[in-house]
C-alpha cells in the first residue's frame, strides 16, 4: 500500500441540539473503507441523528462533517443530493419504493439510463437483476414494488443501495423485517460489498448478526458516543451495560397478586412472525411484553386483537375459546387497544377530547342513538379528571394537546367503554418524562382495579417500572421470562438482543 | 381568549369560539356584498318575486347539499346527484302516467333513490370502488337511462292536485324552501346530535382510528350515500310538482352546485370538518350568484364564466380570513 486509506465518512466534534434536548454532544466518529461498523443504543441516543448527519439530511449546530476527508460545500437540502453524489447511501426501515412502479424503475428512480432520449428499459433490467442476484433475490425486475412482500422489499432497497459506486452505505435495522434466511443473503451482500472497500454502517441491536459481520461497534448513549470497540472479544453483557449506563434509579417494583386469568394463548403462529406463543394474562396485572424492532411485539397485539388471524393455537377469554376471532367481537368481549401509531390509528384530530374519549361508546351517553351533551360532560369530565389530563375544555380539538395528554384521552376512552383488559402498544412513545411517569402511575391504578394489562414496549427501561412481569420475545417466541421484582434492565436488553 | 392553555401546540385549528366562526361571517360578508351589487345592478333583484324565486332555487341546491355534506364529511364524494334526481323524477312520472296512486309513485321514487344511493355506498365501502368512481359510473349510466327510457322528451301525467300543492307556496313561501329550511333543520340536528352524525366525522377525520374505536366504518359510509340517494329523490319530488312533468334533462349539472355549495360552506374535501350553517350560506350564495346574473342579463355562457371565478375567489377568500383569524390567536 502506498499510503493509508483515509476515512471514508467522518465527525469531528459535532453537536446538534433540538429545542429543549441536545441530540448529539461533540460527537467524534469515523469509518474506514472496508470496515464493518455496528452502531448500537436505546431510543434517543443520539443514532438517527448521526445518521441524518452523514447523509446530509441535517447539519450540525457546531463541528464539521467529512466525507472522504473534505466537507460538505452544499447546506440546506442541496446537501443530501451532494453526499448521494459522493457515494452515500442510506437503507431506512421506512421503506420508501414507489409501489406503481417496477423493481428495475425504483432501482434507477430519478436517476434512470437513457439511450438516445428514451427510456433504457432493458438495460435498466439486466443491470436491476444482476443488482439483486448479488443478493441472491431471484425476482423479476419488470415486477411492480407494491406486489412485493414487505421483506422482498425491503430486500430491492438494499440491492438499489449496493449498485453504482456506493463509498458508505448505511444500513438501518434493516433485517427487522426479514426472515432468518433472508438475513444470511443481507450478511454475505454486506460483507461482499465491504471486501470491495466499501464502508457499511449497519444499525442493529441483534447481538448474532453483528456478531457475524461487524468488525467493529460503536455504542451511542445519550448523545456521544459511549465507546467504539472491535466486536471480537467483547461480550453482549458489556455492551448492554454501556447502552443502559449505570446511574438507574429503581422505582419500588410492583408486586400484586394476580387474580384469575382473562386471556390465555397456546401456541399461537402467525409466520413468519410469530411461532408458538404461549401466553396468559390475570386480572390485575401488568405484563409487559419486550422485544426489538421487528421482533413481532406489534402482530401479537394485532393477533390477540383479532386483526390477524393466527394460523395455529388457540385464544381463550375467561372460559371461552374464542373460534372466529374478529375486532369487533373482541371489543364486546370487554378488550381495549390502543395502537403504536397514536397520529395514524389513535386520535381523530380535529374531534375535541370529548368526542375521542365517548365514541367507544356513545351508548352509554345518549338514547336510542341521540346523544346528550351533558352526558358526554359528565363521562369525559370524569376521565379528563382521573387521568389528569389537561385540556383546557373538554371540546378543545385533541390534536392541539402535548403527545402525553393525547395518549391519556386515547387510554381513556376505553375506560369510557368499560374495557377490563387493555392492550396497550408502546403507550409511550413520544411523550415527556414527565406524562411518561403519570401514565405508569395511571397503568398501574388501572391494573388495580382489577383490569388486566398488556403492555408493549422497546424501551426496556420502563418496563420494570410498571410491569409485574415481562416476557421477551425474541425471532417469534417466548425468549424469556422475568417476574417482579427480578425484572433489570440489564437482563431484559441482553435477552431481546440475544 | 382563553380557549388555550400551555398544553396547546401554536397550530392554527378551528375554534369553537368568534374566530371558528370567520368561515360562516366571511360568507355572510360575500352574500351581503352580492346582494348590494346585484340590487344596484338589476332593478328588480331585492324584488319579493326575485327573492321568493331565489328560495325556490335555493331548495333545488340545498336539499341534496344538506346529505352532500355528510358525504363530504365522511370523506367521500357523490356526483352523481343530477342524473339521479333526473332518474327518480322520470321514474315517478311514468308511475304516475300509469295510474299508480300518487303516494306509492312518490314512495317508489324514494325507494329507487335511497337503494341507488345504497348501491353507490356499498361500492365504496364493501368493494372499496373510489367513491368519485362509484358515482362517476352511477351519473353516466342513470343520465343514460333516463334519457333512453323517454327519448329525451317530457313525460306527462294527468294533473294531480296534491302534487300542484307541492309546488305552491304556502305562507307565501315555495313549500320546496320549507321542505329545504325543515331538512335543515333535521340535518342540523343529525350531525351534531346523534352517534351517526357524530361517527361520519370521526370515519371522515380519520378512519383508522375510528374503526380501531369500534366505530362501524362500512355502515356509515354505505349510510351517508344512502341519504344523498333519498335526498336527491326528495329534490326530483320537488322539481316534479314545479314543472309538472317528468324531464330527463332537468337538473342537469346540479352536481356541480351542490359540491360548490358545499366547498364554498368551508367543508374540507379532505374530510372530517364542515358544518351544515356553512353549507347553508354556500347554497345562499350560489344560488344568489346564479339569480343575479340571470336577472342581470348576461350572455348565458359568460354566466358559468362569472359564476366560476366568484367560487374559487369565495373559497381564496374564506381561506385567507381562516388562515388570517389562526394567526391572530393567541397561544
Amino acid at each position: 500500500m502506498t499510503s493509508l486509506p483515509g476515512p471514508v465518512a467522518e465527525l469531528r466534534g459535532v453537536t446538534r441540539r433540538y429545542p429543549g434536548v441536545v441530540a448529539l454532544d461533540a460527537v467524534d466518529f469515523m469509518v474506514k473503507p472496508g470496515e464493518v461498523r455496528a452502531i448500537l443504543g436505546k431510543n434517543g441516543a443520539g443514532k438517527s441523528t448521526l445518521i441524518r448527519l452523514l447523509t446530509g439530511a441535517e447539519t450540525p449546530d457546531g463541528g464539521e462533517v467529512h466525507l472522504d476527508g473534505e466537507p460538505f460545500r452544499e447546506s440546506g437540502h442541496k446537501r443530501v443530493h451532494e453526499a448521494a453524489q459522493r457515494g452515500l447511501r442510506a437503507v431506512y426501515q421506512e421503506l420508501s419504493l414507489v409501489s406503481s412502479m417496477s423493481i428495475a424503475e425504483n432501482m434507477f428512480l430519478g436517476a434512470w439510463p437513457t439511450r438516445s432520449g428514451m427510456l433504457d428499459h432493458r438495460g435498466m433490467e439486466e443491470r436491476a437483476a444482476q443488482a439483486m442476484r448479488r443478493l441472491g433475490l431471484h425476482l423479476d425486475p419488470r415486477q411492480l414494488a407494491g406486489s412485493l412482500s414487505p421483506a422482498a422489499r425491503q430486500m430491492v432497497e438494499i440491492a438499489r443501495a449496493f449498485q453504482g459506486e456506493p463509498r458508505l452505505v448505511i444500513l438501518d435495522e434493516p433485517t427487522s423485517s426479514l426472515a432468518a434466511a433472508e438475513v444470511d443473503h443481507v450478511c454475505e451482500a454486506v460483507r461482499a460489498i465491504a471486501a470491495g472497500g466499501v464502508a457499511v454502517l449497519y444499525v442493529s441491536h441483534r447481538m448474532n448478526e453483528i456478531r457475524r459481520l461487524a468488525d467493529t461497534a460503536t455504542v451511542m448513549r445519550d448523545g456521544r458516543v459511549a465507546a467504539t470497540l472491535p466486536v471480537a472479544g467483547t461480550r453482549t453483557e458489556d455492551i448492554v451495560q454501556m447502552m443502559l449506563g449505570h446511574a438507574e434509579t429503581v422505582r419500588p417494583t410492583h408486586v400484586s397478586k394476580p387474580g384469575r386469568i382473562l386471556l390465555s394463548l397456546r401456541g399461537i403462529a402467525l409466520p413468519p412472525k410469530l411461532h408458538a406463543v404461549d401466553l396468559d394474562l390475570h386480572a390485575g396485572e401488568v405484563l409487559g411484553v419486550a422485544g426489538l424492532l421487528g421482533s413481532g411485539r406489534t402482530e401479537l397485539i394485532e393477533t390477540i386483537m383479532g386483526l390477524r388471524t393466527p394460523t395455529a393455537g388457540a385464544i381463550r377469554v375467561e372460559d371461552e375459546i374464542v373460534r372466529k376471532p374478529g375486532y369487533k367481537a373482541m371489543l364486546r368481549r370487554g378488550f381495549g387497544y390502543t395502537p403504536e401509531s397514536r397520529k395514524e390509528d389513535g386520535i381523530i384530530p380535529l374531534l375535541g377530547v370529548d368526542e375521542n374519549t365517548v365514541l367507544t361508546d356513545f351508548a352509554r351517553v345518549g338514547h336510542g342513538g341521540v346523544l346528550s351533551p351533558s352526558a358526554i360532560e359528565r363521562a369525559t369530565s370524569g376521565i379528563v379528571e382521573r387521568l389528569h389530563i389537561k385540556a383546557a375544555r373538554t371540546k378543545t380539538p385533541i390534536v392541539t394537546l402535548s403527545g402525553g395528554n393525547q395518549q391519556k384521552v386515547v387510554i381513556g376512552r376505553w375506560l369510557h367503554a368499560r374495557s377490563r383488559i387493555l392492550l396497550l402498544d408502546e403507550p409511550t412513545r413520544g411523550v415527556d418524562v414527565e406524562a411518561k411517569r403519570q401514565i405508569y402511575d395511571i397503568i398501574r391504578t388501572l391494573a388495580g382495579e382489577g383490569r388486566a394489562i398488556l403492555f408493549v414496549s422497546s424501551e426496556i427501561e420502563e418496563l420494570h417500572q410498571v410491569c409485574d412481569r415481562v416476557l421477551v420475545l425474541r425471532d417469534g417466541v417466548i425468549a424469556s421470562e422475568h417476574v417482579a421484582p427480578a425484572i433489570d434492565a440489564e437482563r431484559l436488553l441482553a435477552a431481546c438482543i440475544g | 381568549m382563553t380557549a388555550l392553555t400551555a398544553t396547546s401546540s401554536p397550530r392554527s385549528l378551528p375554534r369553537r369560539s368568534l374566530a371558528g366562526h370567520m368561515n360562516e361571517f366571511g360568507l355572510i360578508a360575500i352574500i351581503v356584498f352580492l346582494y348590494v351589487v346585484f340590487g344596484l345592478v338589476s332593478p328588480g333583484f331585492l324584488g319579493t318575486n326575485n327573492q321568493v324565486n331565489i328560495l325556490r332555487d335555493a331548495a333545488t341546491i340545498g336539499i341534496a347539499a344538506w346529505a352532500q355534506t355528510l358525504v363530504i364529511v365522511a370523506g367521500e364524494i357523490d356526483i352523481s346527484v343530477g342524473p339521479m334526481v333526473a332518474f327518480t323524477a322520470v321514474v315517478m312520472a311514468f308511475l304516475m302516467k300509469w295510474h299508480v296512486p300518487l303516494p306509492l309513485a312518490l314512495l317508489g321514487g324514494l325507494g329507487l333513490g335511497t337503494m341507488l344511493g345504497t348501491f353507490a355506498g356499498v361500492l365504496r365501502a364493501v368493494f372499496s370502488v373510489p367513491s368519485f368512481v362509484a358515482t362517476l359510473g352511477l351519473w353516466s349510466a342513470l343520465r343514460g337511462l333516463a334519457l333512453f327510457t323517454t327519448n329525451a322528451l317530457p313525460v306527462s301525467f294527468e294533473d294531480n292536485e296534491t302534487l300542484d300543492a307541492l309546488g305552491d307556496n304556502f305562507l307565501g313561501l315555495p313549500i320546496s324552501a320549507i321542505v329545504m329550511i325543515v331538512l335543515f333543520g333535521v340535518f342540523v340536528f343529525v350531525s351534531r346530535k346523534t352517534a351517526f352524525g357524530r361517527s361520519v366525522y370521526a370515519v371522515g377525520g380519520n378512519a383508522n382510528a375510528a374503526h380501531l374505536c369500534g366505530i362501524d366504518v362500512t355502515r356509515v359510509r354505505i349510510l351517508v350515500f344512502a341519504i344523498s340517494g333519498l335526498m336527491a329523490a326528495i329534490t326530483a319530488i320537488m322539481l316534479l310538482a314545479r314543472l309538472g312533468s317528468g324531464n330527463a334533462g332537468a337538473a342537469a349539472g346540479l352536481e356541480f352546485d351542490v359540491i360548490a355549495a358545499v366547498v364554498v360552506g368551508g367543508t374540507a374535501l379532505s374530510g372530517g370538518r364542515g358544518s351544515m350553517l356553512g353549507t347553508l350560506l354556500g347554497v345562499l350564495a350560489i344560488t344568489v350568484i346564479g339569480d343575479g346574473l340571470v336577472l342581470y342579463g348576461i350572455n348565458s355562457f359568460v354566466q358559468d364564466v362569472v359564476r366560476g371565478v366568484i367560487i374559487v375567489a369565495a373559497v381564496l377568500l374564506n381561506v385567507a380570513v381562516s388562515r388570517g383569524s389562526g394567526r391572530r390567536t393567541p397561544n
